[in-house]
């Protein structure tokens, strides 16, 4: 059975690996988009455990994004690593404003977290000599001179190393603090858990991620902007692909981000216009007939079989 | 000699005052029972000695030290371990699992010395098929469970909050024996209960609390016999 399971991992990477060896350019666009969606998605599950809903996404994205594209062109910093600095700097945004943020919780939490997009699109837009204002900044040239294939592997590295951080996550004792949190946070203090402290690490680890995925975006994209760069579109997607795969589990957004990712390019091939309409009835009747989405969904049927064989 | 000392503890809601100068000692290796009609401040007592609530004036002393300001997991790690009157278990984890919380981040353990503690634990309180899902557990097994994850803090004082109730006689019986069998291993215990007889066959000495005030402290027989706390306690229940 363990071997069985290895023989998937393995199948699976080399596909990934290997895909734009035998796939268009489109494709690999396609196939590039979703993966940096799995990884934001992922990052979202992964602070959900902690019972922590978040929707500021879209800011940590956005700051990834604008630190990669300014750091490239005013200190000239190679590509690659104007990148992982917009994921630090995204992680030390959220180091300091999680001290305030995460002592808030439930629907105060997810309304200010949502307000930092704001807050970050103003500023973004009035220091207007840093940041090019509402126009925003381009870059001359696009990473790996746009090579689309060279861009699909960075991407994949990215979301393979947020699957692994999150296996991470869910195999070491940070599994036993989160869910011990999510569930009730009075017993967790008793038990000696410091909330505080595993709640601000998962909400920088989380942060790190975004940034950089914001950063490759902008690397990719080749601009910044305000609206396109901190665009709703990076906080609201990744969570609907989250919650269709199911939450607290890796594969849960990997299937969710996949399924979504393929069905919307699908549904706009098929039909440029009124593609939104089929895509939402989608997402509503998922929602409503598999509340603890696909994983969720099969993990308890799997659960009840064996009960009720026993 | 003294584990836990409280002085002159009060605490406010609002306008409420849910304990009022509480002075409270717990001895090395006893049993203290705390008793008192509904609402009196029995587990608001408790969530201000673990650390849930801070109190508004007075002092906690645990093991020669002043805790009255710190945090409730600071309190856990240094030896003050409780149980919960609306238990709440986390059923995104197994029974094993769930024990091992408690030793994970009560003292720090690693996973794999945690899972053994943990067994350890589930087998000296007599609770089997530990790998179960949490859902199917009886009402006995749900208590050892809450038990088995405040022991595995390794406290020195257990406060146990209404653990008894929602048990059989029987139960109750196996519950008193292993509360023994706790105290036994060195342990100090205050037990917060309602059922007069189970404090009686239980505890060393007896506190009672009405509407946030000691109103008697002692033997069970001096206190059972003290008119006010008939007319506070007894006398409702009789």
């Amino acid at each position: 059975m363990r071997n069985w399971r290895y023989i998937v991992y393995i199948v699976v990477i080399s596909l990934a690996i290997s895909f734009p060896f035998y796939a268009g350019v489109h494709p690999i666009h396609v196939a590039t988009t979703i993966l940096s969606l799995l990884a934001l998605a992922l990052s979202w599950d992964i602070l959900l455990r902690g019972g922590q809903l978040s929707l500021g996404v879209s800011a940590f994205f956005g700051i990834g994004s604008y630190t990669t594209v300014l750091t490239h062109l005013n200190w000239e910093v190679s590509p690659l690593l104007s990148i992982v600095l917009g994921g630090l700097a995204a992680g030390v945004v959220a180091l300091v404003i999680g001290l305030a943020v995460l002592r808030l919780r439930g629907l105060y939490f997810a309304i200010v977290t949502l307000a930092l997009t704001f807050i970050f699109i103003v500023i973004v837009r009035n220091l207007t000599d840093l940041t090019g204002g509402a126009i925003g900044k381009l870059i001359p040239s696009v990473i790996f001179g746009g090579d689309p294939a060279m861009i699909y592997w960075l991407t994949l590295a990215i979301a393979v190393a947020t699957i692994i951080t999150s296996e991470i996550f869910q195999k070491t004792r940070i599994h036993f603090a989160l869910t011990s949190i999510r569930n009730n946070e009075i017993a967790a203090k008793s038990s000696g858990i410091d909330i505080f402290k595993y709640l601000l690490f998962a909400f920088v680890v989380t942060a790190v991620i975004q940034g950089v995925v914001g950063g490759v975006h902008a690397q990719r994209f080749a601009f910044v902007s305000p609206e396109e760069s901190f665009s709703l579109t990076f906080t609201i997607l990744p969570l609907a692909m989250c919650l269709l795969g199911g939450s607290f589990s890796t594969l849960g957004s990997v299937i969710g981000a996949g399924g979504l990712g393929v069905l919307a390019e699908y549904l706009r091939l098929m039909m440029p216009r009124g593609h939104l309409a089929i895509y939402g009835l989608v997402m509503v009747m998922a929602i409503l007939l598999m509340p603890k989405g696909i994983v969720g969904t099969i993990r308890e049927q799997l659960v009840r079989r064996k009960t009720a064989s026993s | 000699m003294s584990v836990l000392r409280i002085e002159n503890l009060t605490r406010r809601f609002g306008g409420l005052v849910a304990l009022s100068g509480v002075n409270l000692e717990l001895r090395e290796n006893e049993i203290l029972g705390l008793i008192g009609p509904n609402g009196a401040g029995k587990t608001t007592l408790v969530n201000v000695i673990s650390g849930i609530y801070l109190p508004n004036s007075g002092r906690i002393i645990f093991d020669g030290k002043d805790v009255t300001e710190s945090p409730a997991h600071i309190r856990c790690r240094l030896g003050i371990g409780r149980t919960f009157q609306i238990i709440q278990p986390n059923q995104n984890l197994n029974v094993l699992e769930n024990v091992m919380v408690g030793s994970l981040f009560g003292q720090g353990a690693g996973l794999k010395e945690a899972r053994r503690k943990a067994q350890e634990i589930c087998q000296f309180l007599g609770l089997s098929r530990i790998e179960r899902d949490i859902t199917r557990l009886t009402v006995l097994e749900i208590k050892k469970m809450e038990m088995a994850h405040a022991l595995a803090t390794q406290p020195k004082v257990l406060l146990l909050d209404e653990i008894m109730t929602g048990l059989n006689i029987d139960e109750a019986r196996e519950v008193i024996e292993l509360v023994r069998k706790i105290r036994d291993q060195g342990m100090t215990i205050c037990v917060i209960e309602h059922m007069m007889r189970i404090i009686k066959e239980l505890t060393d000495r007896v506190l009672v609390l009405d509407r946030g005030e000691v109103i008697a402290e002692g033997l069970y027989e001096e206190v059972s016999n003290d008119p006010r706390v008939i007319s506070a306690y007894l006398g409702e229940e009789e």
